[in-house]
C-alpha cells in the first residue's frame, strides 16, 4: 500500500474563470493505474471530479489526460511509473484541447478533422468484375491492421506540437486514418481522399515523432511518410510548397549529393514568387549579416555519379 | 516499437556495445550538409573539440546527404540505400563507428542502418546497388552522436577534470529537439521521455542546466517554408519556457534546431515576446570550457550575440 497524491486540475467551464488544483491523497497499491486511483478518488472522497472512462483496458480511448507532464491513457498507466518522490501523480486535461470540466476536455476540433475525412469506405459501383463484393486479400489487409487499431484517444493529437501553434493542422490521427481509406483496395476516392487531407495540411507535420508514443502502436508518424508519397506518387496537389520542397531536396542530392539549401529555399518558395522570397528574407538577411549564407553553388561530392546511379535504379522522382 | 506506456524508464536502454572505433580513438566522422554550408561554425568548433579530446574524427569526404526526413517522403528506399554507401566506405576505412554532430542526421542514419541491419532483403537489395560500382555494405557500423561519444568514450568525470575554463554556473537551457531521442527505438540511447545527457554534460562543464518543458518539443525547422510562422510559432513556445525558467542561454546538439532557435526568436517575439536567448552548438560550449579560445568557435556567425551573456558571467572580457 502506499499513499498517492492525486494533484488534479480543477474547472468548470460553466461556474469558473480561472482552475485551480486539489491535492486527493488515497492508500492504494502503488502499481494502481491512475484510472483506478480517480475512481477511487471520485467514489470515496469526493464526487465531483470528472473525467472520461469506460472500458478500464485501453480499448475505448476516452481517459487519455496529461499525467506528470506527458499525454497517455489513464487506465493504461500504473501510479508508481509516474509518481514524484513525494508520491504525487499530477493530473491535467490534455493539451491542445479546450478544458470542459477537470479532466474532460471538448474534443469537437479532433473529431471534426476526423469527419473531413468521410471516414467510411466509398467503393465504386458494381462491375463485371465485382459483380457481389470487393475483395481484400491478406497482404493488403496487413498494410491497414495496424492504423485500424486506433481507439481515437487522441493522445497524439494533444502531443503533436504542430497543432499546439496552428489548430487547422489535420494532426497525425486523422492523417493515419486517411492512409487507412487511401491504402483500402476497395475504396474508389484515393485521390480526393489525398487532396482532402494534403488541403488539412498533410505536409505540415514536422516530423518530430511525438506522435509515436501511440498507446495503440498505430504510429501515425510513419502513416503521414506514406500518404506523403502516395500524394507524390498520385501527384496530387503538387504545387503546394511541402511536395515541391521534396522533390528540390531529391533533385539537389542527385545533382551534387548535398543537400543544396539556397537552391531548396527558391524551388520550395518559387524562384518567381517574389513576395513568397520576401517573406523568408528577414531571416536570409540575419544570416547574410553573419557571414553564414549557403553557397549559391555547390561543388559536387566525389564520385557523385554512384548517388546518381542509386537514384537512377530507385526510379527517384526529382520533379 | 516504440513504448506505450507512459514508465519514464519502462525497458532497460541497450547499453551501448563498445566499438572498435573508441577503443582506437579513431572515427568516421559524417558531418552533414549543414554543418558543411550556413553552420561551420559547428564543424570548426568540432575539430578543435576533438583535438583538445585527442580523437581523430577521419571525415567520410564522399559521403552524401542522409536524406534526413524529406527524402523518405518521395521513395521508401533512396535514403536507406544512399546511407549503406556511407557505411560502406567508413567500413572501407576500417572504422566501425560514424560520428554525427546533427541530430537530425543521427536519427534517420540510425533508422536506415537499423533497416538494413534488421533486414536481410533490404542489405541484398543495397549492395545490389552498391555492387554495380564496387561497394560492400558488411552492417558493421555504429552511427552515434557526438554527445554519447563525450558520454561514453570520454566520460563525464574526465571530461570535467579536463575544464579549464569552467561555465561560471551559467544557466544553460538543454534542447533536445526531436531526432537524437525519437523514436525511442531507433535511437534508445536514454530515455526520450525523461533525457538528462545535456543536463549532465552542462554540469560537467560547470553550468547549471535549466529544467522547462520545451526541451523535448520540435522546433519547426523542417516546415518553416511549408507555411509562413509556424517554424517561429514552435521556437518562441520552447524559448519562451526557457527564459521564463531563468536560461541565459541554450545547447543543441543539432545545427537545424539551431538555425531555427537563433534565427527566428526575432519573429516570435510578436507572439511570445522578446527571449534573445544565445544558443550554442554543443561542441562550442564544451571546447570554450577545455580552453579553445572564444575567438576560435565562432560565435560572431549567431545570429543572437552571446557576448553579454558570456560576459556577465565572466566567461569572456
Ligand atoms: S493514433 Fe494512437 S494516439 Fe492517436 S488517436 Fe489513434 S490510438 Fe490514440
Ligand atoms: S510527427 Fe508530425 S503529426 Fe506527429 S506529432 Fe510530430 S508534427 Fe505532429
Ligand atoms: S540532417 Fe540535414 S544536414 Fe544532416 S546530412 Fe542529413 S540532410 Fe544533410
Ligand atoms: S527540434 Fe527541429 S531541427 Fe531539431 S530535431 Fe526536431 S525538428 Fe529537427
Ligand atoms: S478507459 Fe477506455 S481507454 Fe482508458
Amino acid at each position: 500500500m502506499a499513499t498517492i497524491k492525486l494533484d488534479i486540475f480543477r474547472f468548470d467551464e460553466a461556474t469558473d474563470t480561472i482552475p485551480h488544483r486539489d491535492v486527493v491523497a488515497v492508500d492504494l497499491p502503488e502499481t494502481t493505474t491512475v484510472l483506478d486511483a480517480l475512481e477511487y478518488a471520485k467514489s470515496e472522497i469526493d464526487g465531483s471530479i470528472s473525467f472520461r472512462r469506460s472500458c478500464r483496458s485501453a480499448i475505448c480511448g476516452s481517459c487519455s489526460m496529461n499525467i506528470a507532464g506527458t499525454t497517455g491513457l489513464a487506465c493504461k498507466t500504473a501510479c508508481n511509473t509516474v509518481m514524484d518522490e513525494d508520491g504525487v501523480v499530477k493530473v491535467d486535461p490534455m493539451p491542445n484541447f479546450q478544458p470542459m470540466k477537470d479532466l474532460v476536455v471538448h474534443m469537437d476540433p479532433f473529431w471534426d478533422k476526423y469527419s473531413r475525412l468521410k471516414p467510411y469506405l466509398q467503393p465504386a459501383d458494381r462491375d463485371e468484375e465485382h459483380p457481389t463484393e470487393r475483395r481484400v486479400s491478406p497482404e493488403d489487409m496487413k498494410k491497414l491492421v495496424d492504423v485500424a487499431n486506433c481507439v481515437m484517444c487522441a493522445t497524439c493529437y494533444a502531443l503533436c506540437p504542430v497543432v499546439s501553434v496552428d489548430p487547422a493542422f489535420a494532426g497525425p490521427a486523422a492523417i493515419a486514418y486517411a492512409y487507412r481509406f487511401i491504402e483500402d483496395v476497395r475504396d474508389d476516392h484515393r485521390k480526393e481522399r489525398i487532396a482532402q487531407i494534403s488541403e488539412d495540411y498533410l505536409w505540415l507535420c514536422a516530423h518530430c515523432y511525438a506522435c509515436s508514443y501511440c498507446p495503440k502502436h498505430v504510429d501515425p508518424n510513419d502513416r503521414i511518410i506514406d500518404v506523403k508519397r502516395a500524394a507524390i506518387s498520385d501527384r496530387v496537389m503538387m504545387d503546394e510548397r511541402g511536395p515541391r520542397h521534396a522533390l528540390v531536396v531529391s533533385r539537389t542530392i542527385k545533382h551534387s549529393g548535398m543537400l543544396e539549401e539556397t537552391e531548396v529555399i527558391q524551388g520550395t518558395v518559387g524562384r518567381f514568387n517574389v513576395r513568397g522570397l520576401l517573406k523568408v528574407a528577414p531571416l536570409g538577411m540575419r544570416m547574410a549579416m553573419r557571414g553564414k549564407l549557403p553557397p549559391l553553388f555547390m561543388k559536387p561530392i566525389p564520385k557523385v555519379d554512384e548517388v546518381r546511379q542509386i537514384f537512377e535504379t530507385l526510379e527517384v522522382p526529382v520533379s | 516499437m516504440s513504448s506505450t506506456t507512459l514508465l519514464p524508464e519502462e525497458a532497460p536502454l541497450p547499453s551501448h556495445a563498445r566499438t572498435k572505433s573508441s577503443q582506437t580513438k579513431r572515427y568516421g566522422f559524417f558531418p552533414g550538409c549543414v554543418a558543411k554550408e550556413s553552420c561551420k561554425e559547428l564543424f570548426n568548433s568540432t575539430m578543435l573539440l576533438a583535438d583538445k579530446l585527442g580523437i581523430e574524427l577521419i571525415e567520410l569526404t564522399a559521403a552524401s546527404c542522409c536524406g534526413a526526413s524529406v527524402l523518405n517522403d518521395v521513395n521508401r528506399d533512396v535514403a536507406r540505400v544512399l546511407n549503406a554507401r556511407t557505411y560502406a566506405q567508413a567500413e572501407a576505412l576500417g572504422l566501425d563507428d560514424v560520428i554525427t554532430i546533427c541530430s537530425t542526421c543521427t536519427g534517420h542514419m540510425r533508422a536506415a542502418n537499423k533497416e538494413l541491419v534488421e533486414s536481410e532483403e533490404r542489405m541484398t537489395q543495397a549492395n545490389a546497388i552498391l555492387g554495380k560500382f564496387g561497394a560492400r555494405y558488411n552492417g558493421s557500423v555504429t552511427v552515434r552522436h557526438l554527445l554519447w561519444l563525450l558520454i561514453d568514450d570520454i566520460g563525464l568525470d574526465r571530461l570535467s577534470s579536463m575544464v579549464v575554463r569552467p561555465l561560471n554556473g551559467l544557466k544553460v537551457a538543454p534542447f533536445y529537439g526531436c531526432h537524437i531521442i525519437r523514436p525511442e527505438s531507433v535511437n534508445g540511447w536514454e530515455s526520450a521521455r525523461q533525457p538528462h545527457s545535456l543536463e549532465d554534460l552542462i554540469t560537467a562543464i560547470g553550468g547549471q542546466p535549466v529544467d522547462y518543458a520545451g526541451k523535448t518539443r520540435c522546433c519547426g525547422f523542417h516546415v518553416q517554408l511549408e507555411k509562413d510562422g509556424i517554424a517561429p510559432a514552435m521556437v518562441g513556445q520552447n524559448m519562451r519556457m526557457a527564459k521564463d525558467n531563468g536560461a541565459e542561454a541554450v545547447i543543441t546538439p543539432c545545427p537545424l534546431c539551431h538555425l531555427a532557435l537563433d534565427g527566428y526568436q526575432a519573429d516570435s517575439a510578436a507572439r511570445w515576446g522578446r527571449t534573445d536567448l544565445p544558443t550554442f552548438h554543443l561542441p562550442q560550449l564544451v571546447a570554450l570550457a577545455l580552453g579553445v579560445p572564444a575567438e576560435k568557435l565562432g560565435l560572431n556567425k549567431h545570429i543572437i550575440d552571446p557576448r553579454d551573456a558570456m560576459v556577465a558571467r565572466e566567461l569572456i572580457s
